[in-house]
């Protein structure tokens, strides 16, 4: 039990200031990033007419989220369409990544939702800036009074809490049922139902809506 | 007569326990007895379909029953709590447990009742659709889930982590507030979910072509009308793991326990709120998919300002833990 809590770290002190890591986070992000790599390299590497299977399941990923995207954001927006696959698939694979033995998910570490709610954060507010120009942004701050500027802020910025902290407690949540019932029942029979459900079933629904909303995000000011 | 402080850790373990298993029962019975009164009328309307309507019932109170087994876990791991040598604040960290859990399966439970329901209701109209209806139901239903994950999570926090290096006062007050943060505010999104994930359904089994674009539209909704649950799940965090140092003062406990009992309070409207602004999205979207973008805005905006009272809440209790 008491591992739930244990996070794994390396100190490292550079030039005088002591620095520390989260090596578990860092060694299994940087695993997920190579399994992205190496499929979006068998998937294009022999483009064909006539696709192969890692080409199909490429193309069925990028198939699903074209509509999304082209439904969300205007013509000049499209080129956000990599960076939301992108998003989703890292989010994906990290989030199910843990129902392999050993494996632990990056995502249940706060600090990789909370990176890449900011990272949302203020791409949806730069493509809002750069689509409207900064006085027509500045001015959705004062809607519907002047007074109400600080709560818009404050909403603003709770957005980012809500959607990284949503990934976080999922995840985390999840890995907790998965070890506490595991251990009550001895390791026998409900393990794997619940990592299909926790793992893959909930693991992908959640890296859908943190993609959908980041999505909903840069469309929402944008337009 | 003496009271140990083991004899009162073991109390409240059982008290927590208690409120574990009582309060996450009304939830999950409610929601599956709505499920199944709702397959009842199914039935009744489309008597030839029984096998497939039951099945579908027996699903969808499957996933509503987890939130009461999640406390029935909590509640388990209460009663057979080795309590030897534990210092008073366990007392309190057990009894923000059994709150922090049971309190949060309330609104799951009956949340994912009603999109069970509503997949009973749908399988009789649209028999043709009925693993469409499923999937969209089995999405749902599993979303409204999370407000109670989020009460587990803080129940399991309190549980197993040693508290004892903190000062007793004002300690035992943001254990207790933690508990009760997380655990009151995730009534209301659980239940918005719940309305929401119920028209969804409703909404796939009228037209089950446009369950893409439902589904997708229920989700956004859904996944916006827990904001408060997860502001409630931030304060419990804030409370449980920045010390305080030790006082006390009338103020030093006063502010945290308040500050849980004013986001927890404070989740539960807007939480059903967005619920229902989203249902009223998804359901016209289910009539009008091609308006699915100005409805989804609109959606968006509605339950942004619903969401304000559940930000005022926030903001009061970052002020009475940093400020106070």
């Amino acid at each position: 039990m008491e591992d739930l809590t244990h996070v794994p770290k390396w100190f490292v002190t550079v030039a005088g200031m002591p620095l520390e890591f989260n090596s578990e986070t860092l060694i299994m992000s940087w695993i997920v990033m190579g399994l992205i790599i190496v499929f979006g390299f068998l998937a294009s590497r022999r483009a064909a007419f006539v696709p192969g299977p890692w080409q199909c399941i490429g193309e069925v990923i990028l198939d699903a989220f074209e509509g999304l995207v082209n439904d969300a954001l205007d013509e000049n927006n499209r080129k956000y369409f990599p960076l939301i696959v992108t998003l989703f698939l890292f989010i994906w694979v990290s989030n199910i990544i843990g129902i392999v033995p050993g494996f632990s998910e990056p995502t249940r570490d706060l600090n990789t939702p909370l990176a890449y709610g900011i990272m949302g954060f203020f791409i949806a507010h730069y493509a809002g800036i750069k689509a409207k120009g900064f006085k027509a942004y500045a001015s959705e701050y004062v809607q519907p009074m002047f007074f109400m500027a600080p709560l818009n802020i404050i909403g603003e910025l709770s957005k980012v809490v809500s959607i990284s902290f949503r990934l976080f407690g999922n995840i985390m949540g999840g890995t907790i049922i998965i070890s506490v019932v595991s251990h009550l029942v001895y390791y026998l029979v409900l393990p794997p139902l619940l990592n299909v459900f926790f793992g893959l079933f909930v693991g992908t629904i959640q890296a859908f809506v943190y993609t959908m909303l980041t999505l909903v995000y840069i469309s929402v000011q944008t337009k | 007569m003496v009271i140990s402080d083991d004899l009162w850790v073991q109390a409240a373990a059982f008290v927590g326990a208690g409120f574990a298993v009582g309060f996450g029962a009304i939830g999950a019975a409610l929601g599956e007895g709505y499920a199944a009164g709702r397959a009842g009328q199914a039935i009744s309307h489309n008597p030839s379909l029984s096998d497939d309507i039951v099945k579908t019932m027996l699903i969808g109170q499957a996933v509503a029953e987890s939130a009461g087994i999640f406390a029935l876990v909590v509640a388990m791991l209460l009663v057979f709590k080795d309590v030897e040598g534990e210092s008073l604040l366990s007392a309190f960290a057990y009894l923000g447990a059994g709150l922090s859990m049971g309190l949060a399966a309330i609104g799951s439970g009956v949340g994912s009742g009603m999109p069970a329901g509503a997949a009973c209701e749908g399988v009789a109209r649209q028999p043709a659709a009925l693993s469409t209806i499923r999937t969209n139901m089995l999405v749902g239903s599993a979303v409204c889930q999370t407000p109670s994950v989020f009460g587990m999570v803080v129940a399991f926090m309190l549980l197993f982590i040693d508290w004892a290096d903190r000062p007793f006062w004002p300690t035992w007050a943001a254990l207790l507030g933690a508990g009760i943060s997380t655990g009151f505010s995730a009534i209301g999104p659980g239940l918005g979910n719940g309305i929401t994930a119920n028209e969804a359904t409703l909404g796939v089994a009228r037209q089950p072509e446009t369950s893409g674009t439902l589904t997708n539209t229920m989700l956004i909704g859904l996944t916006v009308a827990q904001s408060t649950v997860i502001y409630g799940f931030l304060v419990s965090l804030i409370l449980l793991f920045i010390p305080k140092p030790e006082s006390m003062a009338m103020v030093a406990w006063a502010a945290p326990l308040s500050a849980g009992i004013c986001m927890g309070l404070g989740g539960i409207g807007p939480g059903i709120g967005e619920g229902i602004t989203a249902a009223y999205a998804v359901r016209r979207v289910a009539r009008d998919v091609e308006q699915n973008v100005l409805l989804t805005r609109v959606m968006l905006v509605g339950q942004a300002v619903s969401e304000s009272t559940g930000i005022y809440s926030l903001i009061v209790s970052l002020l009475l833990i940093f400020v106070v």
